[in-house]
């Protein structure tokens, strides 16, 4: 009887849990970690409909004409259904927030070169910088430092400029890192810059459970074997807030 | 073994368990909304398609259906999370299953959006030559195994819960059973609820194989070889089957990868659309496991075999 009424309402419980899950990672905001903004409302509307397909299941699944017995035996069968429910729940409850240092060191390009093309907003971004004014330090991503870095003119244009950036600092290479994610974290990969000079305020950031920083300095463009890398001669490193998208689109 | 051996590289960053379900919940979640649509379509389909309506469509030899099976890849492209429910429903309506297998495969290989994906990836590293081997390579990959294909007899592919689903009201793993005299709609519900947690099933086994490599694979220790003429090809193809990216997304990271040759980046990007790890527990909800090898098999041997003559007169 126990059995039977397990094996009733389990697909109604599968589906309502991952309805959950997936629910409550859109209305806390951790989807950001983890999914393009392209496909975010996907798992919306796939939570809401999980939702109403399990309500429905019970009101037409019919417990009396259902076969006896399942054909699979027991364990195998609550082993299946163990399977779709405790992934994805605990995967939920002990997920980080962001991409650790060992995954970025497995991930991170081996040279300049092999940089990824970035277009469109990143490309936007540097030539409103263009206009702004040359006193104050311009706020620039990384990704628009990378996409400087390809044209000889943006070169010129920016080489010795104060500029702003927010990124996740790494003290044991003093390199600024960014994730630039296509589809989801699983293809994001981390783009960074060289940060030089002034890290006394860098310590606070190791220190802090939250490697985002902000560094404040002087851009420029050497060339290091032949690719151009750009580099910032640091004169203030700072604790940063998270920004509202972790990760770059390309 | 090969996370093992990355573990001893003085660069490598091992595996974090916290990235691990970070990945392995963007796989999941990505992958999800476009399961539970194919499973609509497919429960859509159980109800509303007759199966004498898609006899008559189909073309009289299983060799011509083949080759309608590539250009409705082309068409209709889906990608392979939303595929497989329909996937199984077209061959419980008559399709015979090298003809809907060939659409399976094709449709996320020769995706236009994946083309014109690896056209922006590339744009700075001749673009019109990687987008034309990509599709080139990949048509002909999918010929000869949809060829292979039309020879087999469907019990040699289709495992028997596949075809038993459309024929008995039961679904002897989970007992599912619409209630008398609800029409339609209970139909329908009971077909995409079935449909959706059989196939995620085995999604969340290959979710969570590819989020191990996702995180855990050192993605240079294949570099060496990128540029030789056979190992490159090779590693090519080892890269795609471990780290098991989406057709749309895998030229962005291949584009990066500048020690590998261009033979070695087109076996990554001709391979990995069609079986990788994560597709292997995909296709496992179907298919027997021998035809799932035998498969793969094929379909890197294919790869390889004209990513080496590329290689090789390059």
């Amino acid at each position: 009887m126990i059995y039977r009424t397990l094996t009733f309402f389990a697909p109604a419980a599968v589906l309502s849990a991952w309805a959950t899950v997936m629910l409550q990672l859109v209305v806390s905001g951790r989807i950001h970690a983890m999914l393009s903004p392209m496909f975010r409302n996907d798992v919306l509307a796939a939570s809401l409909l999980l939702y109403a397909l399990s309500v429905a299941y019970l009101v037409f699944h019919d417990p009396v004409s259902a076969v006896p017995e399942s054909l699979m035996p027991r364990g195998k069968e609550l082993g299946r259904w163990l399977l779709l429910l405790l992934p994805v729940v605990l995967a939920a409850s002990f997920s980080s927030t962001t991409l650790s240092a060992s995954t970025l060191q497995n991930r991170a390009p081996t040279s300049a070169d092999a940089m990824p093309s970035l277009s469109g907003e990143s490309a936007e971004n540097v030539q409103a910088a263009l206009s702004s004014d040359p006193n104050q330090p311009v706020p620039l991503e990384v990704t628009d430092l990378i996409t400087i870095s390809h044209t000889d003119a943006q070169i010129q244009a920016f080489n010795g400029r104060k500029v702003r950036v927010v990124g996740l600092y790494q003290p044991d290479g003093s390199k600024l890192v960014r994730w630039i994610m296509w589809c989801c974290a699983a293809d994001a990969m981390p783009v960074s810059v060289t940060v030089n000079g002034q890290t006394a305020g860098a310590a606070a950031i190791t220190n802090k459970e939250s490697p985002w920083a902000e560094v404040v300095g002087t851009v420029t463009f050497p060339s290091t074997l032949g690719h151009i890398v750009p580099q910032i001669e640091a004169d203030s490193v700072q604790p940063a807030k998270e920004p509202d998208e972790p990760y770059l689109s390309p | 073994m090969i996370l093992l051996a990355t573990s001893d590289l003085p660069d490598s960053g091992g595996i974090v368990w916290p990235d691990l379900a970070l990945a392995f919940l963007a796989i999941i979640l990505e992958g999800t909304p476009f399961l539970l649509l194919g499973a609509i379509v497919s429960g859509l389909m159980e109800v509303f398609l007759p199966a004498d309506l898609v006899r008559r469509w189909l073309p009289r030899s299983k060799t011509q259906g083949v080759f309608a099976a590539l250009g409705a890849g082309i068409l209709f492209p889906i990608c392979e999370c939303g595929a497989m429910p329909i996937v199984q429903r077209l061959i419980r309506k008559g399709v015979p299953p090298a003809v809907a297998t060939t659409y399976l495969l094709a449709a996320p290989a020769l995706n236009p959006l994946a083309l014109a994906s690896t056209y922006l990836a590339f744009r700075n590293q001749d673009p019109w030559l990687i987008v034309s081997l990509r599709f080139g390579f990949s048509a002909a990959v999918l010929i000869f195994l949809g060829l292979w294909l039309a020879r087999l007899r469907p019990e040699e592919m289709i495992r028997a819960e596949t075809i038993s689903r459309g024929n008995v009201p039961t679904n002897p793993e989970t007992s599912f059973q619409p209630r008398p005299g609800s029409g339609g709609l209970s139909q329908f519900i009971n077909a995409v609820v079935r449909d959706f947690l059989n196939v995620l099933f085995f999604f969340i086994i290959g979710a969570a194989v590819a989020a191990v490599f996702s995180v855990g694979l050192n993605r240079h220790l294949l570099e060496p070889i990128g540029q030789n003429p056979v190992f490159g090809p090779l590693a090519g193809i080892a890269l795609a089957e471990l780290l098991c990216l989406c057709s749309t997304t895998d030229a962005f990271i291949i584009a990066a990868f500048t020690p590998f040759s261009t033979a070695a980046k087109i076996a990554f990007l001709v391979a990995g659309p069609l079986i990788d790890l994560k597709l292997y527990w995909l296709y496992r909800s179907t298919y027997t496991p021998s035809f799932v090898h035998r498969l793969w098999a094929r379909t890197l041997g294919a790869t390889f075999f004209l990513t080496l003559i590329y290689a090789l007169k390059g």
